[in-house]
């Protein structure tokens, strides 16, 4: 069974920005990217919602769509909830009690921090590591990134994937159940999700293995960052309350890399970063791995920290967080005891911790029927022997291996590759104006003229 | 669709290209996930027995709209005793295998397991032939 056919992205591409420089198609995991008319153009079957292409934007062109402040209002009792990488952007100046107060300033009734539902999460590994069959590793279902990727690009592993909710699932699931036993009157609750991420606004506004996300809005790490940050330095810090410590010490690196993977039984692997990732997946999807028990990965370098709404360096943000980790056993030891909230409604909430199945994406089949997806596999060899084969990417795919896709899915032909073209006109199978027109048609037009910019626009 | 690999003995860190490249084809085409996953176990598994026991092996990969035909041809001791050697936790292979991690006995049952038909000949002192089916 595969995946239904619909798809939403955050990552987007602003046309008009955008020069058509092509350093976002190649490093593209999934081979998304292709530049028509002068701009990049993600297709949407194969996004993944990672963000590779926004990192390496020397425009800035592509960007994240997310959530306005001013959905909130609709809302009459509202939730921020809040990721431990997000206290971890700001210097250890400020406290964490001082940015969530700062957090709730902006026009929330309730701040919750994420990594409460991580106690949860921890007890559940242990019983899903108890429980393990002979299907794995296991893969965890924390990155939405990664979870995509392997729908589209690993598909016969989206069954190691465990069906498990996020944490900030979790801790929606807990905000709503807790304000509707609390207050009878509150018509409408919303919670609303800081995210340092492209793909956690994908796993909210379309989950996979879940109908509904309990998120209602998903706002900007990076403006809440300078919103608060404004709070923060015209604020009187006498009137914060002192912190408590209802967070398990380690739950506020749940994020990083490398936490998660302690609370599986077994060999467990942490890997971090897109190439590292991919080099992984391929070689367990070849069947070269076997007796891993547990695999986290993450989709940036450092996991959370890492994301690319992440205003703050990720390094500095691993060591804040390690940093308050160490602070929080110490006030551990004074209080003896730990009073996270949401583990009094641990039984409630663990009766809604799975999710459905993951289903594959088609994405990467070249036909559905076999007999004419044999044909085009057959073609597809003997077009990539014409191709050169450095993958230059002036042809507007990626590869050299793409661009032979693209043709014999009908998306492309051959005189794309400017070496064809020199063949073709050297055996006068297309003429040198029929050859411009190529080049106009993928990177736009005027884009060579020299009083004109890479957008096409005329000087002034 | 045809495709040949050549497998050299010895070559450990080689291991595993064939299965990794005949899985780039299968995910292309409509093939359950399942079933590509138990041919690139079963594919894997066969070259690291060429590897770990053959001077250098022919592996030729036949896909057809209903099945997959895979054969593998090594140049190498052959095996004395076949229904031994399909035997789970039988291994013939050296303590410095071993040590690399390969050589669990677990190879040849392990691609039985994995495929539909599978047929293991072989002349102690030349070489062996593994044929390998497995339907779509």
């Amino acid at each position: 069974m595969m995946a239904k056919d619909k798809y939403t992205h955050a990552i987007q591409v602003d046309t008009t920005t955008c020069i058509g420089c092509s350093h976002c198609m190649k490093v593209c995991p999934t081979q998304a990217i292709r530049i028509i008319d002068g701009h990049a153009n993600i297709r949407p079957e194969r996004c993944v919602d990672c963000g590779e292409c926004y990192r390496v934007c020397p425009v800035d062109a592509i960007y994240v769509r997310d959530d306005e402040l001013k959905v909130m209002q609709e809302f009459d009792h509202r939730f921020a909830l809040i990721p431990s990488v997000f206290i971890g952007q700001f210097p250890a100046e400020f406290t964490t009690s001082r940015i969530l107060q700062a957090v709730h300033q902006l026009g929330f009734h309730e701040v919750f921090e994420v990594e409460h539902a991580v106690d949860l999460m921890k007890a559940e590994y242990q019983r899903q590591s108890d429980k393990l069959d002979s299907l794995k590793p296991r893969i965890s279902s924390y990155c939405p990134a990664i979870v995509r990727l392997i729908q589209v690009a690993f598909p016969s592993l989206t069954d190691h994937i465990l069906q498990l909710k996020a944490p900030h699932d979790i801790a929606a699931n807990y905000c709503k159940a807790k304000i509707q036993n609390e207050q009878s009157d509150v018509r409408k609750p919303g919670v609303f999700y800081i995210t340092p991420c492209a793909s956690k606004i994908v796993a909210a506004k379309a989950p996979e293995g879940e109908r509904e996300s309990p998120i209602d809005g998903v706002f900007n790490m990076n403006s809440l960052y300078n919103k608060v940050y404004q709070i923060l330095v015209s604020d009187d810090e006498n009137q914060c309350r002192k912190q408590m410590a209802d967070l398990s010490p380690d739950s506020v690196n749940w994020s990083l890399s490398g936490y998660e993977r302690k609370y599986f039984n077994g060999r467990a692997l942490a890997i971090d970063g897109m190439e590292n990732v991919l080099e992984f997946l391929e070689k367990l999807e070849s069947g070269q791995i076997s007796e891993i028990d547990f695999l986290e990965l993450r989709a940036c370098d450092q996991g959370c920290a890492g994301g690319i709404l992440c205003p703050g360096n990720r390094f500095l943000t691993v060591e804040r967080l390690e940093s308050r980790q160490n602070r929080l056993e110490v006030l551990l030891k004074l209080n003896q005891k730990l009073n996270n909230p949401l583990m009094e409604s641990a039984s409630e909430l663990s009766k809604n911790l799975s999710t459905d199945p993951i289903l594959p994406r088609s994405e990467m089949l070249i036909d559905k029927d076999m007999e004419t997806a044999l044909q085009k596999m057959d073609r597809l060899k003997t077009i990539a022997a014409y191709l050169p084969g450095f993958d230059c990417g002036a042809c507007g795919a990626p590869t050299c291996r793409s661009l032979a896709e693209d043709i014999v899915k009908n998306k492309a032909s051959m005189s794309h590759c400017v070496f064809v073209q020199r063949i073709m006109e050297k055996n006068y199978k297309l003429s040198p104006e029929q050859a411009f027109q190529m080049i106009e048609k993928i990177w736009g037009k005027n884009r060579l003229n020299k009083y004109v910019d890479k957008n096409g626009n005329i000087d002034a | 669709m045809e495709m040949q690999f050549h497998i050299e003995g010895g070559d450990f860190s080689g291991a595993g290209t064939a299965s990794s490249e005949v899985k780039k084809v299968l995910k292309q085409l409509n093939i359950s996930p399942m079933i590509i996953r138990r041919i690139a176990v079963a594919l894997y598994e066969a070259e690291v027995n060429v590897v770990a026991h053959a001077f250098s092996g022919e592996m030729t990969v036949n896909i057809e709209s209903d099945k997959i035909q895979i054969c593998i041809v090594d140049e190498g001791p052959g095996i004395e005793d076949i229904e031994q050697a399909m035997q789970e936790g039988f291994s013939t292979a050296s303590d410095k295998v071993r040590e690399m991690g390969f050589g669990a006995g677990m190879g040849l049952p392990n691609i039985k397991r994995n495929t539909d038909e599978m047929k293991l000949s072989s002349i102690p002192g030349k070489g062996t032939t593994i044929e390998i089916i497995v339907k779509f």
